[in-house]
């Protein structure tokens, strides 16, 4: 099995470049997922994305491999989760706590540890390949970074409520100030207000047989992700901010000890100049056109001499006349695909 | 979508104009949330170097200050930041760290507001916030504490959803440029913010047009006429039409001022960028008298 996963800032056309190369490998004869988070309404329809918490399979005429295609719904695959993973009388409660529906209502953060679920979750559903289009963000890197800071959370066995203290001061390490301790966690209490910390913690230890579970299958489904044999990652950006985004993402890997494969320079425009006369509007936007295209055509060389040899390869792609709103907009990307 | 970009443009706008700015960005990483650089100002633009004040406001940094606050003792204090637990409950305390944001962007506002027209610390302050689901985020962060908690940050949740849900006190500029799942994502933000925030865009700043897009209707009435070779005239043709499409979208669902904001073609350098772009910048209603 294969993963490949995009990063890329937003507006950058993740999620086309994502499905397109999900159809290529369809079309070649592999059984393909894309995962997405966020695709627009059309190439929703297009991709038959439907139900929050089932595959569906696109129909490909010709191919002979098979493309299906995934959601990332954080609510629907958190609410699975408890369904799955907590006692059938815990799970109400559950739902229902108020930390819950903050987590809920605001799910921030909760993107990437729900993306890794998912994952985790279509790996065991035999596809030779997943493709991932990750949440439009900086925060990319959290996809791998943040499910390590639940599970050691989740690992402080101690968090657990015992009338007005709390047993896990010692697992606070608080123990080194000494017999202050409860004295400097009651003050916490109150910078952080009983109630936040209170209910914070009452719904973890709900919540732990849930995140307990989470943090084992999350710290396998990272491992995975940071292996080279199985997982590629890909960074998408355009002409304009692919010298930024791409060094930003190619250091920030580094550190991780992953190099990426590709970098897609997406929404190029390379026509060539047919050096037709030029007057009027029509003159006007043609040398406007020819000045955007000339920066792409700078910035793509320029990528290619500072980074060309930190990535496997550097892939360009043409923005096409219309946005991508369909499976025709996607085979032609796809087409782009050597 | 060019928002930290447009936020500075704006801030050097007023800056030229002589009136302090203060521009808030909330990107993770501070060196990025300036991807966009202002080297060369004090030497191009004088006045508004003297005015214009970037600041990076970091999450993680408002609560350290927090812990510092309340345990003098700078031993206690990295003791308790410095364990385990406490880190990792920040981390993933649902809307904590956009609760601390939104806190001191308030504290912020409201030295403004408070203070008299010559003893004010600034004419504007300018939020390049969060990309459009983000920010949602970030404004409901103040509504679910006051909704799901008691106690002081319950009540602090609650100032914070009053303050933010009052337009005296916010001005939305949506920025997009005309593309399918921008607008969509635009449409969304704006119908949220007026009908949950109360808090209607004052203007729409519509991103990196095409000449096809600000051409008069009879001029490209004669283009669409004649037959046209060239592929790349065909394809700036096709993209500036699809752009005609959605800008009259855009105008139907929001109804405020639109300000088109022509994609730069040329620039010597970053703050010739910026630049440009503040001359199209002309947001009715936002600009203050000129200073004497």
């Amino acid at each position: 099995m294969k993963i490949i996963i995009h990063l890329g800032t937003g507006g950058v056309g993740k999620t086309s470049v994502a499905a397109a190369t999900a159809l290529k490998l369809a079309r070649s004869g592999v059984r393909t997922l894309i995962l997405t988070t966020d695709p627009s309404y059309r190439l929703r329809t297009a991709l038959r994305l439907e139900n929050a918490l089932l595959e569906q399979q696109v129909p490909l005429e010709g191919a002979t491999g098979q493309l299906w295609a995934a959601l990332l719904d954080v609510r629907a695959t958190l609410d699975e989760a408890v369904r799955l993973h907590a006692k059938a009388d815990k799970q109400e409660k559950i739902l229902q706590h108020p930390i819950y529906a903050t987590i809920a209502s605001s799910l921030a953060g909760m993107q990437e540890l729900m993306a890794v679920e998912r994952i985790d979750q279509l790996m065991r559903r035999g596809y030779d390949t997943i493709v991932v289009d990750t949440a439009p963000s900086r925060h990319a890197l959290d996809l791998i970074d943040k499910p390590l800071h639940f599970a050691a959370l989740s690992a402080a066995r101690r968090v657990k409520l015992v009338g007005r203290t709390y047993k896990f001061v010692e697992a606070l390490g608080l123990t080194t100030i000494g017999r202050n301790a409860l004295d400097v966690y009651k003050r916490a209490e109150e910078m952080l207000g009983a109630n936040l910390v209170r209910q914070v913690l009452d719904f973890y230890s709900l919540f732990f047989p849930v995140a307990e579970g989470y943090s084992e299958r999350a710290k396998k489904t990272v491992e995975i992700l940071r292996n080279p044999m199985v997982t590629e990652f890909r960074i998408v950006s355009t002409p304009a901010k692919v010298l930024r985004d791409a060094t930003f993402f190619v250091d920030e890997l580094a550190t991780r000890g992953i190099s990426p494969e590709k970098i897609c320079v997406n929404r190029a425009w390379l026509h060539p100049d047919t050096r037709e006369p030029r007057s009027g509007l029509q003159g006007e936007i043609l040398d406007w056109y020819y000045a955007v295209s000339d920066s792409h055509r700078a910035a793509i060389s320029e990528v290619r001499a500072k980074l060309g040899n930190r990535v496997g390869e550097i892939l360009v792609f043409n923005e096409l006349e219309r946005d991508v709103d369909g499976l025709d907009a996607l085979e032609k990307i796809a087409s782009q695909i050597k | 979508m060019g928002k930290t970009t447009l936020s500075l443009a704006l801030g050097l706008r007023y800056g030229k104009q002589g009136r302090k700015v203060v521009l808030v960005t909330s990107h993770p990483l501070p060196e990025l949330a300036l991807s966009v650089s202002l080297a060369g100002l004090s030497s191009r633009f004088p006045l508004a170097a003297k005015n214009l004040f970037v600041v990076h406001l970091n999450p993680i940094e408002l609560i350290t200050e927090l812990v510092h606050k309340h345990f003098p003792m700078p031993m206690v204090a990295r003791a308790v930041l410095n364990s385990a637990i406490f880190g990792n409950l920040v981390d993933v305390a649902p809307g904590l760290k956009e609760f601390f944001f939104l806190g001191r962007m308030q504290q912020l506002a409201e030295r403004q507001r408070e203070a008299t027209a010559e003893s004010a610390d600034y004419d504007y302050l300018i939020w390049d916030a969060p990309a459009s689901g983000h920010f949602l985020s970030t404004l409901r962060a103040g509504r679910s504490f006051e909704t799901y908690l008691t106690g002081p940050l319950a009540a602090a949740g609650a100032d914070l959803n009053r303050f933010f849900s009052n337009r005296d006190n916010i001005t939305i500029l949506p920025v997009t440029p005309l593309e399918d799942m921008a607008v969509t994502e635009t449409l969304e933000m704006t119908k949220e913010l007026s009908e949950i925030f109360q808090l209607p865009a004052k203007a729409v700043l519509v991103n990196s047009v095409s000449p096809v897009c600000t051409a008069s209707a009879e001029d490209l009435a004669q283009l669409l006429t004649a037959n046209h070779p060239s592929p790349a005239f065909r394809f700036a043709l096709d993209r500036g039409l699809m752009e005609r499409e959605m800008a009259a979208a855009l105008r139907n669902m929001i109804p405020a001022p639109h300000v088109l904001v022509p994609r730069i073609t040329r620039w010597e350098n970053d703050l010739d960028l910026l630049a440009q772009l503040a001359g199209s910048l002309n947001i009715p209603g936002l600009e203050l008298p000129a200073t004497p």
